[in-house]
């Protein structure tokens, strides 16, 4: 099947064309906050109240914006990892997996070389999460590359497989060690390998956000210096946009799907091994489906490194907002699903929104950011 | 253990083969419904969505009139209306279909969820719901290994088994399978043949919801009696991947499906001979990508699909 | 993929339900009888109908008056509210407290593991006379907020805290309730073995199966009494058992049953949540035996649940609320098992013959003496 992703841009008009294409995710988000009102109504609570708890509860405090962005970082890490796949024409289904083997890795060389000093341990776990997720998604690339197996399939069915490996090892013991309770957990990260926290305890005492954030706004910048400013990103791109093309073109087609999904998956390694550096140990079924969730935010981020960050901002937003709605509001959590999915929905449904724009007298907005 | 041995347990125990079927089935129906949505051009991918749609309505209908027949009923038409928003994203607003997919999924995720909670809050569903009959084959049953295999399935494994060859004659010997395929390599020129691209599409994203409903049907009403949050676990998609597997062609989707239900059945039969359970759990998995990349290599979809058709251009 | 979930509180919606459990708390004080622990809603209304309405309207007169100051927090983990295990008992409990005691109570569903820190944070800032986390992923959590808050008690179910490196500490103001699940275990494989000696009805076999959803202490506790149970009664049992990797996935459950239904068994244990409920519908379709796990689960199919293995997690979340109200807290370990009536059996079915039931009474008496101790380790 066919991936739609937007085509090799000319260099007419970029700034007018990245500015409306800012304006459809922004009106689509509008739209979706107007229906999930009504949906917030129809089940007899007050939506201006539940809006007004979420936005509170996402920014309203240095506590709430703090556990914001904790919320997004390994969203935005994982939807990069979709997304650089994508701009090749594969659809990365399977993140997840990919970012267990990550943790996994990383979590394994920090236990394991818990003696070296900060700086290198912590260079070391972040080499293992990125080559272990590259490694794992990249089984996938030379499949594809090799025998024409369909990513869609490899990339999920090894998804499970790494989630069952990581079950074994955390359960039946080999990176468990004995605690008292038998708990499904690995030893301890050393607090020497740990990302130092970045807000300064003035502002907020007891604060867990830490360099992550750093690391993943280096992520985005190397995912947009890869695909923008290398030749490797623009055969990849070229692959992406029509494969038959390029390799008429001299590309060496299955050459550049393998270092796609490689790239990809080290992308999701880091979005597997920044959770567990929240907990400061891995845990047995950690992710709740950050790479599944991802898949939402690089199609609302229309795989762009920006919008995927602020994609993954406004998910993680609704996702510790909605603590907020709970605890205080008494408002159903599963609206913040259905927000997520309207969101999605409209963004998808642009031609709605184009029509919109059009008959509201925007015509050149709207004929910009197709 | 040796090997052998164990070899010649497990694949002698009629629970094995019988275990395939039953996993296959609701797998079978949605991709079954999948492979003719493609076939017509629209990517479909929100099989999931419409599967829970569809297991959480049967529980719903099943609870309030106590009617079987009306329960599946109310799936197979929720799984529809779920397709005709899949529709009308892809085929009138041409929005991307994956993205319209997805959203599907994750709506229907967060809908149920809200729903189960709305109207059952933590009791659960009543368990006093009626269930799609299992059909004892008197005769069959008797027979030594093969009764124990398929003398007692449920009525949707049939249902299942007998959709494939249905879909298969119905794409590739009807006139409207036809058209349905030309729909889906060349809309333009069965356009101009006068062909509706449009109807033809939503007939065809309509069917696959009919059809994922009734998949979520057996899911709620024969094995888990029961809805509970996200009961499919991921079985649309997996069914997903057996239709890109069986190459968009209703046989080879069914056959994909029933080595995915043996890698399971398996997985199951192997718990407690000694290899760790975890690991045992995914042999499906490792199964699946070993048979592709060994047996089948590459698959093409039809060459309209994902494309958004625009009149008159 | 778990969502936090916020609930609607109705006045007393599970009170005027589910009538036996309202006694409950009562009956945990007396000794001797072992008390059913409180029952899901029946398959008559379901309790959310009264959940829906604005909080505050008391439809029914026998609750308390709500309470401001006494304020509840209650922190599930990612299995979420529908969990059919201790998220679930957890919550039964604080609507108990909000009926009898005049609890204002909230819920805070935790969608991912990196919540943990920041829901308990919320609660406390609140200002919640109690906090309760659920579940021991929730050890190092606990441990955090509790000494970044030492005015707030919290409750910690099947853990204590843990600091960095995963020592237990035990902190005054977190309460440690704990369980001995073991010993519910063992009296249904107690029970099991016997009904297979005596071929009773369907339990002709002479073997017996169980499925958890993963291989974690709560769960293998209840195996590890089961097996030990079971073999004690009847020492030439055969018994299957499995893992269904899932607490959600049904299918797998049920496949699971019919498997091992196939190979033998006639009474299955579910320790496997919500899938676990797939694996008891296998043992209703093919008319054998099934035992449910942490509440009575005879609601599911009453002819075929002989009885379950209790955890009165709901009872635990009471007494613990009802004491930072009366000023008897204690931080610390709080053990709940058959000496407070907080593990045992659901009463049986009729299935299961009087003298079965009281030769397993015994065996619950001779544990509480010490007598037997169940192990909470499964034989490799």
């Amino acid at each position: 099947m066919t991936v739609a992703i937007a085509p090799l841009e000319a260099p007419r008009s970029r700034i007018l064309r990245l500015a409306a294409a800012g304006v459809t995710p922004v009106l689509a988000v509008v739209l979706a906050i107007i229906v999930g009102g009504f949906v917030v109504l129809a089940s007899g609570s007050n939506p201006i109240t539940a809006y007004q708890q979420m936005l509170v509860g996402a920014v309203g405090s240095p506590f709430d914006i703090s556990e914001t962005f904790i919320s997004s970082i390994p969203l935005i890490l994982a939807a990069y990892a979709v997304s650089f796949a994508f701009r090749c024409g594969l659809f990365n289904i399977g993140a997840e997996g990919q970012l267990y083997m990550g943790a996994i890795a990383s979590t394994w060389v920090a236990t394991t070389l818990s003696d070296w000093p900060g700086l290198p341990l912590i260079i070391a776990c972040i080499v293992a999460a990125m080559a272990a997720g590259g490694a794992w998604a990249g089984i996938a690339g030379w499949l594809k590359a090799k025998t024409g197996a369909h990513e869609v399939i490899t990339t999920m069915m090894l998804s499970y497989v790494a989630i069952d490996i990581s079950h074994w090892l955390l359960e039946a013991g080999p990176m468990t060690p004995a605690n008292a309770f038998g708990t499904p957990e690995s030893g301890p990260i050393p607090p020497t390998a740990a990302f130092p926290v970045i807000v300064p305890s003035w502002i907020l005492p007891n604060a867990r956000l830490n360099a992550s954030l750093f690391l993943t706004i280096l992520a985005g910048l190397v995912f947009a210096w890869i695909l923008w400013r290398t030749p490797l990103g623009y055969e990849i791109r070229a692959v992406g946009f029509n494969a038959k093309a390029a390799a008429y073109g001299g590309i060496n087609v299955a050459r550049r799907l393998v270092i796609a999904m490689v790239i990809a998956g080290a992308f999701a390694g880091l979005a597997g091994m920044v959770p567990v550096w929240t907990q400061m140990r891995l845990y047995d079924s950690f992710s709740p489906g950050y790479g599944y969730e991802a898949i939402a935010v690089a199609l609302v981020g229309k795989n762009s490194a920006i919008g995927i960050f602020l994609a993954g901002l406004l998910y993680g937003a609704m996702i510790h907002g909605s603590v907020a709605m709970q605890a205080n509001a008494n408002i159903s959590g599963f609206l913040v699903q259905i927000l997520q999915a309207l969101v999605l929905f409209f963004v998808g449904a642009e031609m709605l929104i184009r029509w919109m724009l059009k008959r509201g007298g925007l015509r050149a907005i709207a004929e910009a950011s197709a | 253990m040796d090997l052998v041995n164990l070899f010649v347990t497990v694949f002698t125990r009629p629970d094995l083969w019988a275990g395939t079927l039953r996993f296959a089935a609701p797998l079978t129906l949605a991709a079954l419904g999948g492979v003719i949505s493609e076939r017509s051009g629209v990517v479909n991918i929100a099989m999931e969505g419409m599967m829970l749609v569809g297991a959480f309505f049967a529980v719903l209908v099943a609870a309030a009139t106590h009617d079987i027949v009306l329960a599946t009923l109310a799936s197979v038409v929720c799984g529809g209306l779920i397709a005709t928003f899949h529709g009308v994203a892809s085929i009138h607003l041409r929005a991307n279909q994956i993205v319209s997919g997805m959203a599907i999924n994750l709506l229907a995720l967060g809908l149920t969820s809200f729903l189960m909670f709305r109207f059952y809050a933590t009791s659960g569903t009543p368990s006093d719901i009626p269930a799609l009959p299992d059909i004892n084959i008197p005769v069959v049953n008797s027979i030594p290994f093969v009764g124990a295999v398929i003398g007692d399935q449920n009525i949707i494994v049939w249902v299942a088994i007998l959709a494939v060859p249905a879909t298969w004659f119905f794409l590739f010997r009807t006139r409207l399978g036809l058209r349905i395929r030309a729909v889906g390599e060349h809309p333009r020129a069965a356009d101009t043949l006068g062909v509706s691209v449009f109807q033809i599409r939503y007939l065809c994203v309509i069917l696959s919801g009919l059809l994922s409903g009734l998949g979520g049907a057996y899911l709620a009403l024969s094995v888990a009696h029961s809805f509970s949050d996200n009961m499919t676990s991921g079985a649309g998609f997996i069914a997903l991947a057996a239709m890109i597997f069986g190459k968009w062609h209703p046989v080879g989707a069914f056959l994909a499906c029933l080595l995915f239900g043996f890698g399971q059945s398996l997985g199951i039969n192997l718990q407690g001979t000694g290899f760790p359970d975890q690991l045992v759990a995914a042999t499906p998995y490792v199964l699946t990508v070993v048979a592709l990349a060994g047996f089948v290599g590459r698959a093409t979809a039809p060459a309209a699909d994902g494309v958004p058709y625009e009149v008159g251009e | 993929m778990a969502v936090a979930a916020s609930v609607l509180f109705g006045a007393c919606s599970s009170a005027a339900t589910t009538a036996p459990s309202v006694a409950a708390p009562a009956s945990v004080a007396a000794p001797a009888s072992v008390a059913p622990a409180s029952v899901p809603a029946s398959a008559a209304a379901p309790a959310s109908q009264a959940a829906v309405t604005s909080p505050g309207a008391s439809a029914s007169a026998s609750c308390a008056t709500p309470d401001p100051t006494l304020a509840i927090g209650l922190v599930t983990d990612v299995g979420g509210l529908n969990d059919k295990s201790f998220n679930h008992l957890a919550y039964l409990g604080l609507q108990q407290a909000q009926c009898q005691l005049g609890a204002t109570v909230d819920v805070i569903q935790s969608s991912e593991q990196s919540q943990y820190v920041p829901n308990l944070t919320t609660f406390a800032q609140k200002g919640d006379k109690l906090v309760i986390a659920v579940g021991f992923l929730m050890a190092n959590a606990v441990y955090t907020v509790a000494k970044q808050y030492p005015d707030v008690k919290f409750a910690a179910i099947d853990t204590a805290p843990a600091d960095a490196k995963g020592n237990t500490v035990n902190l005054p103001n977190v309460a440690n309730l704990f369980f001995h699940e073991q010993e519910s275990g063992y009296l249904v494989g107690y029970m099991a073995g016997l009904m297979e000696k005596g071929k009773v009805g369907a339990a002709t076999s002479g073997t017996i199966s169980y499925m958890g959803g993963l291989a974690i202490p709560p769960v293998d506790r209840y195996i590890a009494g089961y097996i030990a149970g079971a073999k004690a009664a009847d020492p030439g049992i055969k018994i299957l058992g499995g893992y269904s990797q899932s607490f959600t996935d049904q299918t797998i459950g049920k496949s699971i049953g019919l498997n091992h239904i196939s190979r033998g068994s006639t009474i299955l244990f579910q320790v496997a949540g919500s899938s676990g409920l797939g694996y008891l519908q296998a043992a209703v379709d093919k008319k054998v035996f099934g035992i449910g796990v942490d509440a009575d689960q005879n609601y599911v199919a009453p002819a075929t649940i002989i009885t379950s293995a209790i955890k009165k997690v709901d009872v635990a979340v009471f007494l613990t609320i009802q004491a930072v109200k009366d000023g008897t807290y204690k931080g610390g370990d709080n053990e709940f098992s058959l000496q407070n009536n907080a593990t045992g059996f659901a009463p049986p079915n009729s299935a299961v013959p009087a003298d079965i039931v009281s030769q397993v009474q015994a065996v619950a008496d001779q544990i509480k003496s010490g007598a037997i101790v169940p192990p909470t380790t499964i034989p490799k």
